[in-house]
């Protein structure tokens, strides 16, 4: 038996049992994403090959702007390595969030007709993510070995945290745009500038060397950006640059707060959202 | 399980078109401050019951609020008043092609529909003969679901959500698209799973089909419930009632 009375939350139903259809449902996570993989591979000529050729094309961008243009290579060395593994790492973010914003309203028909628990939904677009990134690690490799002799070494057992960290920290990102956009369709105009904005405050297409030489509050401030701890774990995986440890528990706060921000404001919603479609 | 298969009791839902519809962000500041916007009732205090092997029909005028009424029985929307009791699992066909990716093969989406209804992967390929059986697709099976004509798509959908052996089908004018074949097979279906003590709720324009397939209707005018009874006589009266304004 089940009901629905109106009320304060709009949750569809209690959080044990929230969870519960959650694994229920976990299968439909991986088929919605590896259907919308195969989707987007047949509506496209070059199909899934723009996953590879968008980040590439981006970094390529950037290393003529700012390595040539602006002789960035002068920083810590590696730039080639730092700038791509920076531009991909940060793409799965950027991606996600966009791809979060899209899930409810992409999905609309079936909100409407079935009941199932919606965080399916910015789960598998963050599934569907992730398995670009996988790939684009792999391409890194192809791109950072070659150009700037960087190779995987033992330290790559740190790319495990770094995903895991990651994913969760996308996922609640994933679940709050999605919340905002079903009210607020602006969201989608405003994303792209969020996140260019976003990229160009984090050690992407900068060296840490830029900070200690400006100093003073920047220095101090920088380590608070969520994306600052998260670069330099990966850093540590695919390129073997020291563990800061501070920047990495706080990147993990960070990862905590937003996944349960996201998931909780997400939820509550629930009820409501068929109303927006 | 005791009690009826459906108790809808006080159910009420407001839309506020304005900042609900689409509340740009420009919306939403311009009127802060400002008197609240309109509200629309889709739903006003709507109460009634569904008995198990019982057919009920929702007729009225188009935005009377039967969609709005069967999105609150599939509680896939959350009433702003009242209460919905469902005693079984739902399967519902409310907006046709549900949740159908085009790009995507016909068997893909069976499996995506399946999962939808939280049904496992290994249960959907044990029934996957069945809905192709029944939909009368054929080997179209395998072709991309944009190449499928509007028919053809009901008959899939139909054919899945009878595939799912709900205690509870939610119809809204979804019968009208199949052809007389497929129509008459579908009734078949509906017949099947009032005789095994399941519920079937259907909304409709079709009058005549509605007062020959359904037990009891309910009659909605601008979100309230104008009348509720016996199939026949509540749809003479609705006859009736279009036909003085006339």
């Amino acid at each position: 038996m089940s009901t629905v009375t109106a009320g304060e939350s709009a949750r569809l139903s209690g959080w044990r049992t929230y969870l519960r259809n959650l694994w229920r449902w976990r299968e439909f996570c991986w088929f919605l994403a590896l259907s919308n993989l195969k989707a987007r591979n047949a509506s496209a000529s070059l199909g899934l090959t723009w996953w590879v050729l968008n980040p590439l094309i981006m970094a390529a961008v950037y290393f003529l702007v700012f390595g040539l243009i602006f002789d960035g290579r002068r920083g810590d060395g590696d730039f080639i390595a730092w700038l791509v593994s920076g531009v991909f790492v940060f793409n799965y973010t950027a991606t996600a969030m966009t791809s979060g914003a899209n899930s409810i309203l992409a999905n609309g028909k079936l909100l409407v007709n079935i009941r199932f628990p919606r965080m399916v939904l910015p789960i598998s677009a963050v599934i569907e993510t992730g398995i670009g990134f996988l790939f684009s690690v792999a391409i890194y490799y192809f791109i950072a070995w070659p150009a700037d002799g960087v190779g995987p070494g033992w330290y790559l057992i740190w790319l495990v945290p770094a995903l895991a960290a990651h994913t969760v920290f996308n996922l609640g990102l994933a679940a709050l745009t999605a919340r905002l956009a079903i009210p607020f369709r602006d969201i989608n105009n405003l994303l792209p500038h969020i996140t260019r904005l976003w990229l160009y405050l984090s050690p992407i297409i900068w060296p840490l060397s830029l900070l200690a030489d400006r100093g003073g509050w920047l220095e101090e401030a920088a380590v608070y950006n969520p994306m600052f701890g998260l670069l330099t774990l990966y850093r540590t995986a695919l390129m073997g640059r020291p563990l800061d440890g501070e920047a990495a528990l706080i990147a993990l706060a960070w990862t905590v707060l937003l996944a349960a921000w996201g998931i909780i404001s997400f939820v509550r919603q629930e009820g409501n959202m068929v109303r927006f479609l | 399980m005791s009690g009826p298969a459906v108790e809808v009791s006080g159910v009420g839902v407001r839309y506020r078109p304005f900042v609900e519809r689409a509340p740009t962000l420009r919306r939403v500041i311009a009127r802060r401050g400002l008197r609240r916007t309109e509200e629309v009732t889709a739903l006003r205090d709507v109460s009634f019951t569904v008995r198990r092997g019982e057919t009920m029909g929702l007729i009225g005028d188009n935005g009377a609020g039967k969609s709005t009424l069967l999105r609150v029985i599939a509680r896939t929307m959350r009433p702003d008043a009242g209460r919905v009791t469902v005693r079984g699992e739902t399967s519902t066909l409310l907006q046709l092609g549900a949740g159908f990716n085009l790009e995507l093969s016909g068997r893909r989406n069976v499996f995506l529909s399946g999962l939808a209804h939280g049904l496992r992967y290994v249960e959907i390929r044990e029934l996957f003969d069945e809905i192709v059986e029944f939909s009368g697709i054929g080997r179209a099976i395998d072709r991309p679901l944009k190449s499928y004509s509007s028919g053809m798509l009901s008959r899939l959908a139909f054919s899945i959500s009878r595939a799912l052996r709900p205690d509870i089908l939610l119809l809204d004018e979804v019968l009208a698209v199949g052809d007389a074949g497929f129509k008459e097979k579908s009734l078949g279906a509906m017949r099947e799973l009032l005789a095994r003590g399941g519920t079937v709720i259907v909304a409709s324009h079709s009058l005549a089909m509605m007062a020959d397939l359904c037990d009891r209707a309910v009659w909605l005018a601008g979100g309230e419930m104008r009348e509720r009874g016996e199939a026949a006589t509540v749809v003479e009266k609705y006859q009736a009632a279009v036909a003085a304004r006339r």
